[in-house]
């Protein structure tokens, strides 16, 4: 079982860490961060598998120490919601068969963008599709392949400048693809429990949705998005900063799907201009102000539905003229 | 009329203990013998019925276990993989291109040291969709540390199973295992079989018990983490080659314990006949060594001394007991269901295998490839030309075509 009732104060926060020393991320990893709220949501009695990504070549050392004080294993970058069935499904059937001790035992994916928007899609779906309880799937997404150096994956937003989306000459606007919103198409599958996004910040807001998944009684998913001080070309010290300000300039919208009913857990009122947010990153440093206006043309639009949504209760999809590049 | 009758009646007594069963289902009572916790599927053909058989037994409260279909071979093999850390106990399986979209994780799994159990219906790989027989699809993993086993019937498809279980899940192997049958003519044709009782298979398969299980209540294992190949990059290979040697033994043991309790015996590795006083032998596996035998037997009453080799296992491959077998052999003929284009000679997968063997041994009969390719599989005259081509290698001491298409329009043995 994850470790108690949802957590009101940061002085509630449980003391002891899951994830800990002995990895090598990025200074101000936001996935890293992710990770340790994560486990403190989800306490001792959790398996994490752990996707090729960034979390899997980062936290592996050259010494052989492991941060993780929990069972962990590694699965292959598109095979997070395959291992986690794999998972909860022999836990089940080994105590139904008495042939394991009963008691509840989280199952838990921390998987990245690429492997869990672009490669793992199809896994992640299946996965979706049945009942294990106390199964959770975060997608921690830095808006990249970003141990690979920074390529662009479908979680990746308009106009940011990445290795495979450099801006050119010719191409001055870099990537040409509009964001992947995994989250909507996860509470698309009948079967999932919860669905959530989330943030670096506030920080309580990740680990009570993480503990709300793993008692939701049936598969869950949350979408975290971890600034990236590598990807993002941003000083390690504003990791938490950029969080917050994804949600005031509503780039990012965190909310929750939990019996059907849609909620937004954040409401960027008044909201800030998405230029306070996309200044800060040097991915974005190449787009016009026409460019840059074109993105908060798109996010008002698509506030429009986010209001509604939170108004019915009930997801709407968003739908938004492209940009004009 | 009759007679026929009571000649019928006398054969129902004397089958009333086995049960005429395809591969598939046969491999598929294995697993419920077994008492298989996690069984991940997909569809693909031939192998597809045994998935078919387990869904349903599962439906009819037959056994119990998990049986997930899975969104892909790629997921099927993971969710076996994770399941079998876990410490479940795991059946998983596919044909041709299935097992090729499986290929990372049934490669993982091999260097995970996990006893996963998977049935392979050889079928030839795309393109274009060919439903004929080629063992190049298992062949694929050939070295990456999967035990691989061919049976001949279903009968040995069910026994092999059993013994996969025993053999993968020893602490001194811990390594996955290809049961590997021929597609159409294992998989969809019956034959007698009789299944051991679930007593016997009790007593001669411990329960699954991994060293590390990826489970809280062992404690926090950290299991194929990102490591630096400076530090123990060879280590973790070598841990691999001394399981899958250690395997010879313990797959020696299974077999005699398997015997003794339930009384069918093989011999492990190879099963040779007419081969002590051979001067000429054919050399394969599978179902159609049965044919090879059929030819044998034949010439044999003409005086001919052929004999025929089927190994049983590919992985450990038999290097020892082949060469035994071969010692005083002029001509081998091995008939082989692959190919490795571009290899010395053009040739195929288990040919290059024996010939290698042999140079090792010292030992240098005529060596003659006959590839069965794409497919198109051989008939008992097929096996009468080999045969014969045999025999004029092994008196001119000499042969001057060593790779044969004999199913290939156009060539002619």
């Amino acid at each position: 079982m994850s470790e108690g009732p949802l957590i009101r104060t940061v002085r509630d926060v449980p003391a002891a860490d899951f994830y800990t020393s002995g990895h090598r991320t990025c200074a101000g990893c936001g996935a890293a961060l992710g990770y340790r709220l994560l486990l403190k949501a989800g306490g001792p009695k959790t398996v994490v598998l752990g996707p090729t990504g960034c979390m899997y070549v980062a936290n592996g050392h050259q010494f052989l120490s492991s941060p993780y004080a929990v069972p962990w294993y590694h699965t292959q970058l598109g095979a997070g919601g395959a291992a986690g069935v794999g998972t909860a499904a022999a836990f089940r059937i080994l105590m139904m068969k008495g042939k394991r001790k009963k008691e509840d035992v989280n199952v838990v994916v921390y998987g990245g963008d690429g492997g869990t928007s672009d490669m793992g899609f199809s896994g992640l779906s299946m996965a979706m599709s049945y009942d294990y309880k106390r199964f959770l799937y975060v997608m921690y997404d830095n808006e990249s392949y970003a141990n690979t150096g920074i390529q662009a994956s479908s979680t990746t937003p308009w106009g940011a400048s990445t290795t495979f989306t450099p801006s050119g000459r010719i191409k001055r606007v870099g990537n040409p693809r509009m964001k992947k919103n995994v989250a909507l198409i996860i509470a698309a599958h009948p079967g999932v429990r919860y669905v959530a996004t989330a943030t670096l910040y506030p920080p309580l807001d990740f680990i009570n949705k993480a503990r709300k998944a793993l008692e939701a009684d049936g598969p869950t998913f949350i979408h975290l998005l971890v600034p990236c001080p590598k990807g993002w070309f941003t000083d390690p010290k504003y990791t938490v900063d950029l969080s917050k300000m994804a949600l005031e300039t509503g780039l990012w919208v965190s909310w929750e799907y939990e019996n059907g009913e849609f909620s937004l857990s954040y409401r960027p009122e008044p909201r800030k201009h998405v230029k306070e947010y996309l200044r800060m990153q040097k991915r974005f440093k190449h787009l016009t102000d026409n460019q840059i206006e074109e993105i908060e043309r798109m996010t008002n639009e698509e506030w429009d539905y986010w209001r509604e949504m939170g108004k019915q209760k009930k997801i709407i999809l968003p739908w938004i003229a492209p940009p004009l590049a | 009329m009759g007679g026929s009758k009571t000649a019928s009646k006398s054969i129902v007594k004397a089958l009333s203990k086995k049960h005429m069963w395809t591969g598939t289902r046969a491999i598929a009572e294995a697993v419920k013998l077994a008492d298989v916790d996690v069984i991940a599927a997909y569809p693909i053909r031939p192998y597809t019925g045994v998935m078919n058989s387990l869904a349903k037994m599962l439906a009819d409260g037959e056994f119990t276990a998990e049986i997930i279909g899975a969104d892909s071979e790629h997921s099927q093999f993971e969710i076996a993989k994770h399941a079998s850390a876990v410490g479940a106990r795991t059946f998983v399986g596919s044909s041709g291109v299935g097992l090729a979209y499986a290929a990372e994780p049934i490669i993982v799994t091999a260097l995970g040291q996990l006893p996963v159990v998977a049935m392979a219906g050889c079928r030839a790989l795309d393109d274009p969709g060919n439903f004929g027989m080629e063992w190049n699809d298992v062949f694929t993993f050939r070295d990456h540390g999967w035990l691989m086993s061919w049976a001949k019937d279903p009968q040995e498809a069910l026994d092999m199973t059993l013994v996969a279980y025993r053999v993968s899940e020893d602490r001194n192997v811990l390594l996955p295992h290809f049961v590997a049958v021929d597609g159409a003519a294992i998989t969809h044709i019956s034959t007698p079989v009789e299944p051991p009782s679930k007593e016997q298979v009790v007593e001669f398969l411990p329960p699954y018990k991994p060293p590390y299980p990826v489970d809280p209540a062992y404690g926090p294992v950290t299991k194929a983490q990102h490591i630096a190949p400076s530090l123990i990059g060879p280590e973790l290979r070598k841990v691999v080659d001394n399981a899958i040697t250690m395997a010879r033994e313990v797959i020696q043991e299974a077999w005699k314990s398997y015997a003794r309790l339930v009384g069918r015996e093989y011999s492990p590795f190879v099963e040779d006949r007419y081969m002590e006083d051979a001067e000429v032998a054919i050399v394969t596996m599978g179902t159609y060594a049965r044919d090879a035998l059929y030819v044998a037997e034949k010439l044999r009453k003409q005086g001919v001394k052929i004999g025929v080799l089927r190994l049983r296992y590919f992985r450990p491959f038999p290097s020892n007991e082949i060469t035994e077998a071969l010692r005083n052999v002029k001509a081998v003929g091995v008939v082989d269901f692959s190919y490795s284009f571009g290899s010395t000679d053009s040739s195929s997968v288990l040919f290059n295998e024996v010939r290698s063997t042999l140079y090792g041994s010292g030992l240098h009969p005529q060596l003659m490839d006959f590839m069965f390719v794409g497919g198109r599989e051989p008939s008992v005259r097929h096996f009468e030309q080999v045969a014969m081509l045999l025999r004029q290698g092994a008196e001119k001491g000499t042969v001057e075509k060593h790779v044969w298409w004999p199913t290939l329009r156009g060539e002619t043995l």
